[in-house]
């Protein structure tokens, strides 16, 4: 049987179709978010299903996750993202004892027990200083996209100190760093730094290895190094880490 | 409609009430329709959801007619007391002079919520430099400038010191208005030294010998004051029959929460719980009325568990809540997350331990008054938390924060750490502000994460 997983993020919604059977993922996508999020998650979900010759029937069992996850009509279940990534994060990385998920909009530490259900968890939600937003206001005002903002920043050797706690007082920051003519590859890192640094005071000073590091930040090269020197600790990225939520979604289908 | 326990809305309470009525409904003389409210400003009573039994419409109208109390006992010819911040200890003295009547401009916390923002106290507070980095308590400011939610007391008193240095700086913008108020200090409570003499505290924490004489003293000089403004001797004899008024408040209140946190089905809502915990402290101007409202609340909640009925499902995740919300309609959510309250430290937890009986009156006022979490540290807190986690059986921990509250900045961390290394259950930590609308989505991710976790546990 196939299951789908939708993970209506803020910045994407991911579709992951799960075969029990073969205990693979038959297929996933990715488009961006946007105001009709359901219509969007609906194109998204059907546009798989015809890409990959299934039928709608055939779907057996849909979760949504994510913080649209409730605009998804068509869902049977809505999950919380922090289920949703732990049961993803224990597929594709057994061990993983803790995950860091960095998103678009916020970020969350979630320690796992042994059988990848969920131990405890923090979030933060309130501040955008440790998620995905802060790069991306980074890498507007530094012209660049993210995937070079993180090229540039492995390419520092002296990384920026950001002190502001805030992404709106740190981007004024950034364009005095500017100013007084600091490279932007120093910026990149220092922000990469300051972003790791959030995430860890979020997930405490008891962290259990194995950790797995996903979200969409973590595709942006040079932030699990960041992790790691705070964490003090290897950090693994699964293969497709902006996927994890939706592939937990779609296992926790299966198991309905 | 059914007599069946169930959470209703503002509208269905319309029709609820109307079927009461017509079948012999017994009403006090401020009883009512409670959508009657939302004309006085009361707009946040259009999105909650309320349990549909007499005793809880008996409890909304209750709360929402205090002005009307307070402005009738002015008429009366009684003494109105302004008691701040100690919360739980000065009414009890108030209450033994039948000229006085007591109550909190404190509670003024909630207008902002209840009126959903329309009374523009907060901008009041603002304008009068008490800005947002204060606790939502800075609406009372606004409050007393506009006189139009509390008729203005004839005597204020605020305990200081180690209590709440917000709501010190609060009340001392109060004072530079023109608003006399009678300080008293209340000390931090400290751990005795080995071989230092001291002394057993209700909720067992223990204090210095010499701790509970100054608070003894401070409080004897509040009773005599007290007395001047009555034209009448508190005596002891007065002051023991107001402990005993008091601590038959506490017992039912006691007798309640055990009820409700205990059933297996939740026989009362979060929100009227919190609502009904809340009396301990203030009586809403009325002890004995108090008393009435909770005995109802106590016999709706024992009938339904005999009857084995709740108003939420018997699988609802069992949760502790720390720290009261400044949004109401943040207990209604738990339980739409699938959550149900079972266990409260509201910051107050002093006042629903009994006060000694077996002691001098102000000696045991005095240690009732030491035993204030308030002035204790978060260790203590966090202890009485853990205490109290294990007597109701809560599988999860929900920390509120109150937006700009200095006193709940770092203990959310110690009672955090301390519940998760000592019980091993989920806490997650909230914060919510007066109107948290605009919040709801990303509060209710982090409460349902919390009973998903809860849930999963019990799985093993």
């Amino acid at each position: 049987m196939i299951h789908a997983g939708i993970d209506a993020g803020s910045r994407a919604i991911k579709v992951v179709l799960f075969d029990d059977e073969s205990g693979r993922i038959a297929a996933s996508g990715i488009a961006d978010q946007g105001i009709a999020q359901e219509a969007l998650a609906t194109e998204l979900f059907e546009k798989l299903l015809g890409e990959n010759h299934l039928q709608k029937k055939l779907i057996s069992r849909i979760v949504a996750t994510g913080y649209g996850r409730n605009i998804i009509g068509f869902a049977h279940k809505k999950v919380t993202e922090i289920t949703c990534h732990a049961a993803g994060v224990h597929h594709a990385c057994p061990d993983a004892r803790t995950i860091i998920e960095i998103g678009g909009q916020d970020s969350k530490a979630i320690a796992l027990k042994e059988n990848g259900t969920v131990q405890d968890f923090s979030m933060n939600d309130r501040c955008a200083a440790g998620t995905g937003r802060f790069l991306e206001v980074v890498a507007s005002r530094l012209t660049v996209n993210l995937k070079t903002l993180g090229q540039l920043a492995g390419q520092s050797d002296k990384p920026a100190a950001i002190s502001s706690m805030c992404v709106v007082f740190a981007e004024t920051e950034i364009i005095g760093l500017l100013a007084s003519g600091v490279e932007p590859k120093d910026i990149a890192s220092g922000v990469q730094a300051s972003i790791a640094a959030r995430v860890g005071t979020m997930a405490g000073r008891k962290i259990t290895p194995p950790v797995a590091f996903t979200g969409g930040v973590a595709l942006i090269p040079g932030m699990a190094a960041a992790l790691e020197k705070v964490l003090k600790q290897p950090v693994s990225i699964p293969a497709e880490p902006q996927l994890t939520g939706a592939l937990g979604a779609a296992l926790l289908a299966a198991k309905m | 409609m059914s007599d069946a326990p169930r959470m209703i809305t503002l509208s269905e309470w319309d029709d609820r009430y109307e079927e009461l009525v017509a079948t012999g409904l017994e009403e006090p003389a401020y009883g009512g329709p409670l959508s009657r409210h939302v004309a006085d400003g009361d707009l946040r009573l259009r999105t909650l959801l309320f349990d549909n039994s007499a005793a809880a419409l008996r409890l909304w109208n209750f709360l929402l007619t205090e002005e009307e109390r307070l402005t009738a006992a002015r008429a009366s010819g009684k003494k109105l007391i302004g008691t701040m911040k100690d919360l739980g200890t000065v009414p009890v003295i108030a209450y033994s002079a039948s000229e006085l009547v007591a109550f909190y401009p404190d509670g003024a916390w909630w207008i902002p919520c209840v009126m959903e923002l329309s009374a523009g106290l907060l901008g009041i507070a603002d304008s009068l430099g008490i800005d947002e980095s204060f606790c939502p308590v800075r609406a009372m400011l606004g409050a007393f400038a506009t006189e139009a939610h509390f008729p203005i007391p004839d005597l204020l008193i605020c305990s200081v010191g180690a209590t709440c240095d917000d709501f010190s700086a609060i009340a001392q913008r109060l004072s530079s208005l023109g608003h006399p108020i009678v300080w008293w200090e209340a000390p931090a409570r400290r751990r005795p030294e080995q071989g230092e003499e001291s002394v057993l505290l209700p909720g067992g924490f223990r204090a210095t010998v010499g701790q509970v004489a100054f608070m003894k003293s401070e409080l004897e000089r509040l009773r005599q004051i007290l007395e001047k403004e009555a034209g009448a001797t508190i005596d002891d004899s007065a002051l023991t029959a107001g402990i005993k008024a008091a601590n038959r408040v506490r017992r039912i209140l006691g007798a309640l929460r055990l009820t409700v946190y205990r059933a297996d089905a939740s026989p009362l809502p979060a929100l009227e719980m919190l609502i009904a915990e809340m009396l301990a402290i203030h009586f809403c101007s009325d002890r004995e009325e108090s008393a009435r409202v909770l005995q109802g609340l106590l016999d709706e909640a024992r009938s339904r568990q005999a009857s084995h009925l709740g108003v939420l499902p018997e699988d609802a995740v069992r949760v502790f809540w720390v720290n009261p919300v400044a949004d109401l309609r943040v207990m209604n959510l738990l339980e739409k997350c699938g959550g149900r309250v079972c266990g409260s430290e509201f910051l107050f937890s002093h006042a629903l331990d009994e006060i000694p009986e077996d002691l001098p009156p102000m000696e045991a006022l005095a240690r009732m008054a030491l035993a204030d979490p308030m002035i204790g540290g978060a260790g203590d807190r966090a202890d009485r938390v853990c205490a109290d986690i294990e007597l109701f059986g809560a599988e999860g921990l929900l920390i509120s924060r109150i937006p700009g509250a200095s006193h709940c900045a770092t203990e959310g961390e110690v009672i955090r750490d301390r519940v998760r290394s000592r019980l091993d259950i989920p806490v997650q930590e909230i914060e919510v502000p007066p109107v948290s609308d605009s919040l709801l989505p990303t509060l209710s991710t982090r409460i349902e994460a919390l009973v998903e976790t809860a849930l999963q546990r019990r799985e093993k």
